[in-house]
C-alpha cells in the first residue's frame, strides 16, 4: 500500500516541476524552432524565451506567471492500493496545490466563475480537476499539467460535428479556420502545441484534444499512418502561415500537431480543438507498489506517444 | 524598424514619433490593471486612489509577487492579454491620461479610436520571457490589494529598460496585427489549397 505522505510529497514535486520546468521533448522543440526561424524577430523571441525557462529552474519560479487551472491525470493500475483511498489521494493534491500556491509556484489564478471570489490558493469547485485511466498493474502514474488562459480562452478550445459527407476535407478546414482565428495576434500564445480530438461525443472529442494537447510527447507521431498524415499536413499547413511566436510573424506557428481519436455516431463526427501555449506545462511521476517514486520525462497517458 | 529607449511619465512626443513595428525599451513609474479593477472603477463606481498623470504607462497583467521579511518580491510577470479588456479601454485611455498600454494581444477599434485621439500606444511583448524582466521590475506599492485580491491588485512598478517590446497601435490608430491578417488570410487560403479544399468548400449543413 502506498502510504499517504509518499503520494502527497510526489503530487507536490510534480507540481513544482510541472511549475518550473521546461519538458525535455519542449525545449527539444524550442531548439528546432529557432534553429529554422527566418524572422530574426521571431528568432530573438523564441531565444528569450527557452533562456528564461531554463532560468525557471535554477530560480525555481514559475515559466510562466499565469501558471493555468490545475489538471491531474491519474493513470492507475488496477491492484493499486493508496492510504485513505482515492478520496484521500484527491485531497492530497488539493492541499499540494494549495501548498505550491503559498510559496509561489502557482499563482492564486482560480476563482469563483460569477463573483470572482479568490480563494487564494486555487482550490474550489470542481477545481483542480481530475482524470483517471485504469489499466493493469499496481502503480500510479501521476500527471499534472498546467492549462494556461491564454492557450484556453481565446478560442483555442473549439468544437464542432462534421458530416461523413465532409470526413478529412471538414476536419482540416475546421483546424485551420480554428487556429487562424485563434492564434491572431499572439492570443493563445503561439507556437502551439495543437491538441485535435475526432470522434465521440463532443465532451470525448474535446477531452482527447486536450489530453493530446498536454500530455502526448512533443513530436510524436500517432502510430496509425491515417491519423499520423492528418498530424503531418496539418503541421505543414499551420505553419505555411506565418503567425509566429505570439503572432508577430515567423516560421514556426505550431510546435506539434497531436491528433487522438474514438469511434463515433454514423450520423457525424466530432472534431475537437485545444491549444497549448508554447510553455506546454507538465510533468509525472510513478510511485510503484512499495511506495517508490520515478521522475518520469513524459507522461506516457497514451503508452509510447 | 526603430529601436526606443523612453522613459515615464511620457510625453505626446514620446509616442507620436511611434511606428508600427518599431521596438521600446521602458523605464520608470507605471501600474498594473486587469479586468476587476476595470470594473471595480468604471461599473461600480470607485474612483482610483492614486493619480495617474506622472504614471502614464499601464501594463495589463497579474503578477506573482510574495512579501519576504516585510518586502515585495516580485517572482514572475508576464504582460497578458489585453483585447478582453475592450470594454474598458477607452475608458482607461481617456480617464487615466495614458501614453502607453503593455499587452499581450492588441486593443479593439473603438480604444484605438481614443488612443488616436489621446495620443497613445499600445506595445506587446514577443516572448514569454519572465526571468528577462524581473530584474528590470521594482516593486513600489500595491493598491486595492484586500479589495480585489494580489493578481487583481493595482501594483506600482518602476521599471529599468524593460522590453523590448513591438509597438502594434500607433497614435493614427493603425493596428500591425490587421495588417498581419490579411497576409495570413492568404496564406490561409494557399494552405487549404494544398489540403485539397478550394476556397468555395461548404461544411455540409447539420445546424
Amino acid at each position: 500500500m502506498i502510504k499517504t505522505d509518499v503520494y502527497e510529497q510526489a503530487l507536490f514535486e510534480t507540481i513544482k516541476r510541472g511549475a518550473t520546468e521546461i519538458s525535455p521533448d519542449v525545449k527539444d522543440a524550442f531548439i528546432n524552432a529557432i534553429a529554422r526561424e527566418e524572422n530574426p524577430d521571431a528568432k530573438k523571441g523564441l531565444s528569450a524565451t527557452l533562456e528564461s525557462m531554463e532560468m525557471s529552474k535554477q530560480r525555481e519560479n514559475p515559466l510562466c506567471v499565469d501558471t493555468g487551472w490545475p489538471i491531474f491525470y491519474f493513470k492507475v493500475g488496477n491492484k493499486c492500493e493508496l492510504e485513505g483511498g482515492f478520496v484521500e489521494l484527491e485531497n492530497a493534491a488539493r492541499r499540494a496545490v494549495a501548498k505550491a500556491t503559498k510559496l509561489g509556484y502557482l499563482r492564486a489564478t482560480m476563482k469563483h466563475p460569477l463573483t470572482g471570489f479568490d480563494p487564494g490558493d486555487n482550490i474550489g469547485m470542481n477545481i483542480p480537476d481530475f482524470t483517471y485511466k485504469f489499466v493493469d498493474g499496481d502503480s500510479i502514474e501521476i500527471s499534472y499539467a498546467a492549462k494556461g488562459g491564454g492557450s484556453e480562452c481565446f478560442g483555442g478550445t473549439r468544437h464542432r460535428i462534421v458530416a461523413f459527407a465532409d470526413g478529412i476535407k471538414g476536419i482540416e478546414k475546421f483546424v485551420v479556420e480554428s487556429f487562424v482565428a485563434s492564434a491572431r495576434a499572439g492570443a493563445v500564445c503561439p507556437p502551439s502545441v495543437l491538441g485535435i480530438g475526432i470522434g465521440g461525443t463532443a465532451n470525448v472529442a474535446a477531452n482527447l484534444a486536450k489530453e493530446a494537447a498536454c500530455l502526448r510527447t512533443v513530436g510524436s507521431k500517432h502510430p496509425d499512418p491515417m491519423f499520423a498524415k492528418i498530424e503531418e499536413d496539418l503541421y505543414e499547413a499551420l505553419n505555411s502561415l506565418g503567425i509566429g511566436i505570439l503572432g508577430g510573424g515567423g516560421s514556426t506557428s505550431v510546435l506539434a500537431v497531436n491528433v487522438e481519436y474514438a469511434y463515433t455516431h454514423i450520423a457525424g463526427i466530432a472534431c475537437a480543438t485545444s491549444t497549448n501555449c508554447m510553455v506546454a506545462r507538465r510533468a509525472s511521476s510513478r510511485i510503484d507498489a512499495e511506495g517508490k517514486v520515478t521522475k518520469m520525462t513524459s507522461p506516457n497517458w497514451f503508452g509510447d506517444r | 524598424m526603430a529601436e526606443y529607449h523612453l522613459t515615464a511619465p511620457l510625453k505626446d512626443e514620446d509616442v507620436t514619433k511611434l511606428k508600427l513595428g518599431d521596438i521600446v525599451y521602458i523605464s520608470g513609474e507605471c501600474f498594473t490593471c486587469r479586468s476587476r479593477l476595470q470594473k471595480y472603477i468604471f461599473d461600480e463606481g470607485n474612483s482610483l486612489p492614486f493619480d495617474t498623470k506622472n504614471r502614464n504607462i499601464l501594463i495589463h497583467n497579474g503578477p506573482i509577487v510574495v512579501k519576504e521579511n516585510g518586502k515585495w518580491r516580485l517572482v514572475s510577470f508576464m504582460p497578458t492579454s489585453s483585447i478582453r479588456f475592450e470594454k474598458w479601454g477607452a475608458k482607461s485611455v481617456e480617464n487615466w491620461n495614458l501614453k502607453m498600454i503593455v499587452g499581450k494581444t492588441t486593443m479593439g477599434k473603438e480604444t484605438a479610436e481614443m488612443m488616436k485621439e489621446k495620443k497613445c500606444v499600445h506595445v506587446s511583448p514577443q516572448s514569454v520571457s519572465p526571468n528577462l524582466w524581473i530584474d528590470s521590475i521594482e516593486v513600489q506599492n500595491v493598491y486595492l490589494f484586500d479589495e480585489l485580491g494580489s493578481i487583481e491588485a493595482a501594483w506600482h512598478f518602476k521599471l529599468n529598460d524593460l522590453g523590448p517590446f513591438i509597438v502594434d497601435i500607433d497614435t493614427d490608430g493603425n493596428n500591425l496585427f490587421d495588417k498581419m491578417d490579411k497576409e495570413i488570410e492568404e496564406r490561409k487560403i494557399k494552405a487549404l489549397e494544398k489540403l485539397g479544399i478550394e476556397p468555395d468548400y461548404e461544411y455540409t449543413k447539420l445546424y
